[in-house]
């Protein structure tokens, strides 16, 4: 896709490339009111990081402990605590917020040739929202702490004696800050498309970026109201979910998961819109199935709402309800084929740029096959009873949000890093870290497999001598994977000093963010670009710009 | 030995020998589940093709077509073909329906108890964290539990606070227990053998602790009641058995300090006499309507645990005790109680 307008020169900035989003204002104050998205992603983008490296220390410490069959670390109170800050913090203030809020919020309004998002105050409060989020977690930390898993279920989140109130309040309001994300991008992808932008014209990571956000607005809310309910029930022993006032814990799962599986596709989808992106750009060639890939992201996002009882499967649900459940789940597992394959297609036969973005890219289409491949193997009735709260649901999940999602979030910050900062990283470095992630990430999660499927259940301080090959394995895999990513954080982190110039269009892709000054302007584009040709169409590729530095 | 301290063993017998499948995938079954291994295997070999498939491709293309020049443009461009999209939307529709129709297959069979089940039905109760198991004899033990091979047996599952589960990856069960309901799991055990039971449900702080053994055994193993520590071959053990017997049976009625409860104190129903001999108190009960005056001896406790109502003592005109028939109390274990009765005995 291109523009028929001069104004988007493919060779830069014609007024003055020097002023950017970056450097227009300067000031504690004009970021912290910046009502532009681009600022506002880069915000998200420091602060879920730190989430993620404060959940990650939180692994290694879970892991750590688990060398011994005794545990290492902790006693089994403080192991509840810390493998269940690395769930909530990882799920809520990174895998949840991540990819929609940092890149999307950088790459979306610059993808529809918009000045900025529908809504910018609205998203400035989503970040305050976050950020609000953050800190409530961090004062549940100080306050107590809190053990009941990041799934809170009742009634032990109950009756235990910590900060189970200010860690709700913190998902609470974390919860309206992925509301009003979602809200936001909708409207954005309906009013602000450039002219001759049609929907499928729209780039794939756009496509998932608003099915994602029909999810956040309508499951959000049901988690929102079950953590008021659990607020409430141990404020002042209402009698919702405790069986000891005619409650009913059950009731607390199903609302739990019907928030929570469709949350799964939250976190994954703009994972995938990355990788449809990323796959496309670095073969050079347009994406198989474009047309399969955005209808099944919607299919995804519908069947989604649909399936959150095979996290049930052993709490006694009737046969019907097993029945329904387990048919949906394979249905989901049709679409996401779907798109493994496509991906696997437009590689074939393209010209396949082995650049740092790519190998994360490659890194994903390996594990996430892997992931999804397993998720087929649960989704079986009788094998998910045997496997049900073991680690191989445990190395499962962790297949799609670590491997996956997060790998995904590496890949399209690898990819846009260049555009958002016009600068470059060593990409011989990146490609070592990317490497080292790979190898301790299977290293982690493989013994993971084997344990689980012989019965070892999670959330385990201690365990029988049995699988203590299998978790030091892990736990070596784990270590190596943490080098892996402090190195990816180091090599990000030189190139904003070191990093030399980016090209005009690092990668020679053909979107519209590729087509805006690097780093783009206060409003994006100096005149309001105009599409013309399909998406993906990289016969319009002036291939100069991929080797002329930007100004 | 084993790491996990179980909370109270009463055999503590060999730990369970490493349990893994033949295949060193899945821990050993030991169940008349097969469907459950059929279905992982079967569903492995697919994922497993697959996965070699998308690796195959993906490695091929990347040695293949990788970009050489700068500008070397893809190889091809097509967008679509409608004919292989069809394929690989159909192939693997397919092969999940076989998946989901044999994974149903095999959890309907679980969750239908069938009849010689139901007619062997123990109890577990789940508690923060520990297991105790009632046999259908309602005898009763806790952190071991000994079954029967070959003989399908039923559990009723109940927690007495937050969520539990009851899982026995051999024998390919798992049941989430859940306060104020009543779950129950069935399985046949087919190998002899000790199997791990744990607790899959997240449940707070010893969580990981709440740990039990499975003892599948041969009937005539099973006929010997392993789970039963009674001993009384000395006085001394028969009285340890006589308390234990006590707290699990008597405890909630009866003291032993002169604490009132249900039914009278066990304090001073036998004293010490003359030297060291140890003799009964007197009691005054009612029997029959008459008032009388009674010696404490080991027929009379016989008789209060048969039938308690025969002679009721007077502060308790109600009575309030039901009787103990000798399948639950043999007469040897009444004994071992009147010995740790007596054992209680001070001036
Ligand atoms: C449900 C409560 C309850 C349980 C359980 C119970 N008892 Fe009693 N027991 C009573 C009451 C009430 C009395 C007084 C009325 C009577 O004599 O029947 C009593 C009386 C007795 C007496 C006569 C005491 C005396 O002071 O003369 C003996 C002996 C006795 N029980 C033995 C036992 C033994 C042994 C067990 C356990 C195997 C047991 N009881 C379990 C309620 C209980
Ligand atoms: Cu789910
Ligand atoms: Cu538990």
């Amino acid at each position: 896709m291109t523009t028929n307008i001069p104004a988007i020169d493919q060779h830069a900035a014609p007024t003055g490339g020097s002023t950017n989003y970056l450097n227009n204002t300067s000031g504690f104050w004009s970021w912290a009111s910046t009502l532009d998205h681009k600022r506002i992603g880069l915000m998200y983008l420091v602060g879920t990081t730190l989430a993620f490296l404060a959940g990650g220390l939180f692994a290694l410490l879970v892991r750590v402990h688990l060398w011994e069959p005794d545990g290492m670390l902790f006693d089994n109170p403080t192991y509840n605590q810390v493998f269940t800050l690395h769930g909530a913090f990882m799920v809520f203030l990174f895998v949840i917020p991540a990819i929609p809020g940092s890149l999307g919020n950088m790459v979306l309004p610059l993808m529809l040739g918009a000045k900025d998002v529908a809504l910018p105050r609205l998203n400035l409060l989503s970040f305050y929202l976050w950020l609000t989020g953050a800190v409530l977690a961090t004062l549940a930390i100080i306050l107590g702490g809190f053990d009941t898993g990041w799934t809170f279920y009742a009634p032990y989140s109950l009756y235990t004696q910590k900060a189970v109130v200010t860690i709700g309040l913190a998902v609470f309001v974390l919860g309206f800050s992925s509301i009003f994300t979602g809200l936001n991008f909708i409207v954005t992808v309906h009013k602000l498309r450039a002219p001759g932008l049609t929907w499928f014209r729209m780039p794939l990571f756009v496509w998932a970026l608003y099915a994602t956000s029909i999810l956040q607005v309508l499951a959000t809310p049901v988690l929102g109201i079950t953590v008021l309910l659990v607020a409430f029930e141990r404020l002042y022993q209402v009698g919702i979910f405790d069986p000891r006032l005619g409650g009913d814990p059950v009731l607390f799962e199903h609302f739990f998961w019907f928030y929570s599986h469709p949350a799964v596709y939250i976190m994954v989808l703009p994972a995938f819109g990355i990788i449809s992106e990323l796959v496309s750009v670095h073969s050079r060639k347009p994406l198989f199935g474009y047309k399969l890939i955005a209808f099944s992201s919607l299919a995804i996002a519908v069947i989604s709402f649909l399936v959150w009882g095979h996290h049930m499967f052993t709490s006694g649900q009737s046969t019907f309800a097993m029945f329904a459940f387990s048919f949906l789940t394979f249905f989901v597992a049709i679409p996401t084929a779907i798109k493994e394959f496509s991906w696997v297609a437009t590689i074939w036969k393209g010209s396949i740029a082995l650049n740092a973005p790519m190998l994360y890219t490659l890194a994903f289409l390996i594990i996430f096959a892997i992931g999804g491949l397993t998720g087929v193997i649960l989704g079986s009735l009788s094998v998910n009873i045997h496997m049900h709260d073991t680690y191989f649901v445990v190395a499962h999940f962790h297949y799609v949000m670590m491997g996956s999602i997060a790998l995904a979030f590496f890949a399209g910050l690898h990819h846009w890093w260049p555009k958002m900062f016009g600068v470059m990283y060593d990409e011989t470095i990146a490609k070592i870290a990317c490497g080292i992630i790979f190898v301790g990430f299977n290293a982690t999660f493989l013994p993971q497999f084997i344990m689980g499927s012989r019965g070892m259940p999670r959330r385990y301080a201690t365990y029988v001598p049995d699988f203590q090959v299998f978790h030091q394995a892990s736990t070596v895999g784990a270590v190596i994977l943490g080098v892996g990513i402090a190195l990816m954080v180091y090599c990000f982190v030189v190139s904003l000093f070191q990093g030399k110039k980016a090209m005009v269009n690092q990668w020679g892709g053909v979107t519209l963010d590729w087509l805006t000054p690097t780093p783009p302007p206060l409003e994006n584009f100096h005149e309001a670009p105009v599409v013309t040709t399909e998406v993906y169409d990289y016969s319009t590729l002036d291939l100069s710009t991929t080797r002329t530095p930007i100004a | 030995m084993f790491v996990l301290s179980i909370q109270d063993p009463q055999n503590a017998g060999p730990a369970p020998q490493p349990q893994v499948d033949a295949y060193g995938q899945l821990s050993k079954l030991a169940s008349t589940f097969h469907d459950v291994d059929g279905l992982f295997y079967f569903t492995y070999a697919v994922c497993i093709f697959f996965f070699v498939l998308i690796l195959g491709v993906l490695l091929f293309s990347v040695v293949k077509y990788r970009r050489k020049t700068e500008d070397q443009p893809a190889a091809s461009n097509v967008t679509h073909n409608t004919p292989l999209e069809v394929v690989w939307t159909v192939i693997p529709l397919i092969i999940v329906m076989v998946m989901f129709a044999w994974g149903y297959k095999g959890a309907d069979q679980m969750v239908d108890v069938p009849k010689e089940a139901a007619r062997n039905a123990y109890k577990a109760m789940a508690k923060q964290w520990s297991w105790t198991f009632t046999y259908p004899d309602g005898s009763v033990s806790y952190g071991d539990v000994w079954v029967e091979k070959d003989k399908p047996v039923q559990f009723y599952l109940q927690s007495s606070d937050v969520l539990h589960a009851f899982y026995v990856p051999s024998m390919r069960v798992k049941r989430d227990v859940i306060p104020g309901r009543m779950q129950t799991v069935w399985f046949q055990p087919t190998e002899e053998g000790i199997y791990h039971l744990f607790c899959a449900e997240y449940c707070g702080n010893d969580h990981s602790k709440m740990y039990a053994r499975v003892h599948v055994v041969s009937s005539a193993e099973f006929k010997k009641r392993p789970w039963d520590d009674f001993d009384d071959s000395t006085p001394e053990l028969a009285a340890k058995s006589g308390e234990s017997l006590y707290s699990r049976n008597c405890a909630v009625c009866h003291s032993v300090d002169g604490t009132p409860l249900v039914g009278p104190s066990w304090k001073g129903l036998f004293v010490k006499g003359e030297g060291d001999t140890i003799v009964g108190a007197k009691r005054t009960v009612i029997e029959g309507g008459a008032t009388k005056e009674i010696t404490v001896d080991d027929a009379y406790v016989l008789e209060s645990v048969r039938t308690p109502a025969q002679k009721l003592v007077a502060t308790h005109p109600n009575g309030g005790m039901s009787s103990f028939g000798p399948e639950l109390i043999d007469d040897r274990r009444v004994k071992a109680i009147v010995t740790y009765m007596k054992s209680l005995a001070s001036k």
